[in-house]
């Protein structure tokens, strides 16, 4: 099993996703670890805007749009396809 | 009096929790003052209060603004975070949405760990049960020590019980044995120590006291913190690395601070509450793929916008023909019931005129709040910003500022009035800010009437290198505003897409009763007088000494057998009169004063008057300017001609024209939903400068076309305009958002509360 981590804004559409860290220095983090974006939470990216920004997440059961800059501050662990 | 009756007869009730959870529509249910009820996070706004009366106890009711956090991210939520303590001392409801448990837990949590004990209302509490979702009550309040209730704001299920619950004198929860969500002994021994060194402990510090102490431990600028927070928050660290395989970096704290609390509620739920798989229904995520789909998305939205423009202003344009019709007949029925005079002239030409600028906004602010409200409520909205975001992100906006922007072409009045759907303050103000530089249809015909004028051999090339200006100068001052934007704003980009609802028809008639009241009441009152004061200026004074005695002239010339030449003596001696009393009036003089400031532009003193009346609105330049220019011919643009205008100029003129103001209801309403006098004013002169130095700028590059002036006197005319611009706007903003530290989330929270911190 290949475990791979990459950028939240990396993370392909339909993917699932555990959250592994976020950039502590940045004001934008305190707000989507409020909103239940911490370490060991599962993501999965629904959707990406037509014109590829934002992209629609669903995490702790409900869906939220971030743009690239603010999904970036956040690295995920790539669970291989389940399906 | 009896003082102890008094004080037992009201209480205070204050409502927080997160946006879109349900918040107003709990608070009309409580206090049945029917309001705005939006699918959209973040309808409420500013701090609101209702009144409901059990017995003889009223409980005053106020609706705090929306917020996922204490930690506030924008000026309106830290609405919240200041009104905690006051909140303290009466009753706070939290209303929680339960289909989204874990994250409104989160609020409830902190406000738990500063000792507030809100009582809870579990809203939408049929769409969780209907999804298999159950709580055991009696296990919640064991495990919490809060009272909660089951409710449906929509419907008003479940209201009653909490309403009784409030009237209660024991509504306070007590203490219980094992709160699962209470704060660790850890970072309550840690924060103990923070307040220690204010002469303060944990446990009888205020909630806001407490607050700041856990800033204190988790602030993102360890360094700037006293030497010993510093020490505390090391120690801290090294406690809580206890049993992990990395130890805990002092940066990480705040990271750690909201792991535990989901921690604490992922325990809590286990414990309690059985939460269905999934929440949202196979039609919903089939509707959804089709509203963002890669390609039809964008389609669809088109389409919807292009109906909801068509109605708004197509079908707006028959019961303004009605009330046209009207106008017209309370103005004849004036006349015929009125003695020619003064008094007569300021009810038709000043009132009604007046009123008639009101009403006429009406049926497209109705037609089009029609749509928003469904939009809203049905929870389009949020789609329909997601996919027109990355457009707007370009110009700084907000992908919700799509709306109000392209109903700018139609119409600028409830284009302002519907930048209510966009949350952010900064970003409605900024959105404000843009709208005035859309051009509306009613610009068009005075575009055409002047192009007509000026340029009677191609007219539409010379539209269309207007309006492409005008698009430049939008984009260009979107643009500056971004960038400075950005380095003043840290509030994140986060758009919550709420599940598919139907809109109900009270929540939409609600809607549409409050924006026609709110425009009349509000907006209306400043229009109407605005209309007033320019039929004042442009009739008084009464008397104007004239320079010649037309009135014995003219008998003389009546006196006369008619002929040809008598006839057309006698109608330039009118022109010449009429010519010499506007110029006597209080307008003109306004606008022959101002004249030297215009002339750098090549206008005479005949164009700068004209821009007067041009406030109120624009056709008025070319009514205006058909006076004025009589003597010299009657068609003004032979008339312009002969006074030696070139084509340059009339193209400089056309511009200055389009861009100098909005209409005086578009000010009118900035000053109303802006809500302050202070922006609206420094609108106004960024409006002006703008139309100034646009003008000014293609007046030196259409010299050096024609080899007047030379390029580089040109280039460095124009960069000296982009610097003023770019400082005027930096004023703006500066004045506007104030300059936030960058560290800081907001000024209260900001430790050195220095001067230059303006904002909220």
């Amino acid at each position: 099993m290949v475990r791979t981590t990459s950028s939240l804004a990396d993370l392909p559409e339909g993917s699932i996703g555990t959250i592994r860290d976020i950039d502590a220095l940045s004001p934008t983090a305190r707000r989507l670890l409020d909103m239940g974006f911490v370490p060991g939470t599962v993501i999965r990216a629904i959707k990406r805007a037509p014109m590829g920004d934002p992209t629609t997440y669903e995490i702790r059961g409900y869906q939220v749009g971030l743009r690239r800059s603010e999904s970036s501050l956040i690295n995920v662990e790539i669970k291989p396809d389940v399906r | 009096m009896s003082d102890k009756a008094d004080i037992g007869s009201s209480r205070n009730v204050y409502l927080v929790g997160n946006p879109n959870c349900g918040k107003t529509s709990l608070f009309n249910a409580l206090t049945g003052e029917r309001r705005q009820v939006g699918n959209w996070p973040g309808v409420t706004v500013q701090k609101i209060e209702g009144v409901t009366r059990v017995g003889d106890l009223s409980l005053l009711i106020n609706d705090l603004p929306g917020t996922y956090s204490l930690t506030p991210a924008t000026p309106e939520e830290e609405v919240v975070l200041k009104t905690l303590d006051e909140a303290a001392s009466g009753v706070i409801i939290n209303v929680v949405d339960i289909a989204n448990f874990e994250r409104n837990l989160f609020l409830t949590t902190q406000l738990l760990e500063l000792g507030v004990n809100p009582v809870i209302s579990l809203n939408c509490f049929d769409s969780f049960t209907r999804a298999g979702g159950s709580i055991d009550l009696l296990k919640f309040t064991s495990f919490t020590a809060l009272h909660a209730f089951p409710t449906v704001a929509r419907t008003g299920e479940g209201v009653n019980s909490l309403i009784e619950h409030l009237a209660r004198p024991d509504s306070l929860a007590a203490d219980c044995c094992a709160n699962l969500l209470a704060l660790p002994e850890t970072w309550k021994t840690a924060a103990d120590e923070v307040l220690v060194r204010q002469n303060l402990r944990w446990e009888n510090a205020t909630p806001l006291q407490k607050y700041d102490a856990l800033r204190e431990l988790i602030s993102l600028k360890p360094l700037e913190s006293s030497p010993e927070v510093q020490d505390i928050r090391r120690r801290l660290a090294t406690q809580l690395s206890i049993g992990r395989e990395k130890p805990l970096k002092v940066i990480d704290l705040a990271c750690e601070l909201a792991s535990d609390r989901y921690r604490r509620i992922e325990k809590l739920i286990a414990a309690c509450a059985q939460i269905p798989g999934k929440n949202i229904p196979a039609w919903q995520e089939k509707l959804d793929g089709l509203m963002t789909h890669r390609f039809l998305a964008l389609p669809i939205f088109a389409l919807l916008m292009a109906w909801v423009f068509y109605t708004t202003f197509s079908l707006g344009e028959i019961p303004m023909g009605w009330m046209h019709a009207l106008l017209d007949w309370a103005g004849d029925f004036v006349k015929a019931h009125l003695q020619p005079g003064l008094l007569r002239e300021l009810i038709t030409e000043g009132i009604i005129h007046g009123v008639g600028g009101v009403l006429v906004f009406i049926p497209n602010i109705l037609i089009l709040f029609f749509w928003i409200a469904i939009l809203e409520d049905s929870g389009y909205m949020s789609r329909a910003a997601f996919i027109m975001d990355r457009i707007m992100n370009g110009i700084g906006l907000h992908g919700r500022a799509f709306i109000p922007m392209i109903m700018g072409l139609g119409c600028n009045v409830p284009a302002v009035l519907a930048t209510r759907i966009i949350d952010n303050r900064f970003q409605r103000l900024l959105t404000m800010l843009l709208i005035p530089l859309v051009t509306c249809a009613a610009r068009l015909p005075v575009l055409v009437l002047l192009c007509g004028t000026f340029f009677p051999e191609n007219p539409s090339i010379w539209m269309f290198s207007l309006f492409f200006v005008n698009l430049i100068v939008l984009v260009f001052l979107g643009h500056l505003t971004s960038i400075l934007f950005r380095s003043s704003d840290n509030s994140p980009f986060l758009l919550e897409m709420p599940p598919y609802r139907l809109p109900t028809p009270a929540s939409v008639l609600h809607m549409l009763h409050e924006k026609a009241m709110h425009f009349i009441e509000k907006a209306g009152t400043v229009i109407l007088a605005g209309a007033i004061l320019i039929w004042v200026l442009s009739v008084f004074p009464r008397e104007v000494p004239l320079s010649f005695d037309y009135q014995a002239e003219l008998a003389v010339l009546n006196s006369q057998p008619a002929g040809a030449t008598t006839a057309g003596q006698i109608a330039a001696l009118q022109h010449r009169r009429e010519i010499e009393q506007m110029e006597g009036r209080y307008m003109a003089r306004i606008g022959k004063f101002l004249h030297p400031v215009m002339a750098p532009l090549g206008f005479s003193w005949r164009e700068t008057v004209s821009l007067i009346p041009g406030f109120l609105a624009k056709e008025s330049v070319v009514s205006t300017l058909t006076v004025l220019y009589l003597p010299y011919d009657d068609d003004l643009g032979v008339g312009m001609r002969k006074t030696g205008m070139t084509p340059l100029v009339a193209f400089v003129f056309m511009l200055f024209t389009l861009l100098y103001i909005p209409c005086i209801a578009t000010l009118g309403v900035v000053w109303r939903e802006s809500g302050s006098t202070r922006f609206t004013a420094l609108a106004m002169l960024v409006y002006l400068a703008i139309a100034y130095l646009v003008s000014y700028a293609a007046l030196k590059i259409g010299e050096t076309i024609n080899s007047q002036t030379s390029a580089v006197e040109t280039i460095t005319i124009i960069l000296a305009a982009c610097g003023a611009g770019w400082y005027l706007l930096r004023c703006l903003l500066n004045a506007f958002v104030g300059r936030k530290c960058k560290t800081c989330t907001s000024c209260s929270a900001c430790p050195n509360k220095s001067s230059n911190c303006s904002g909220g």
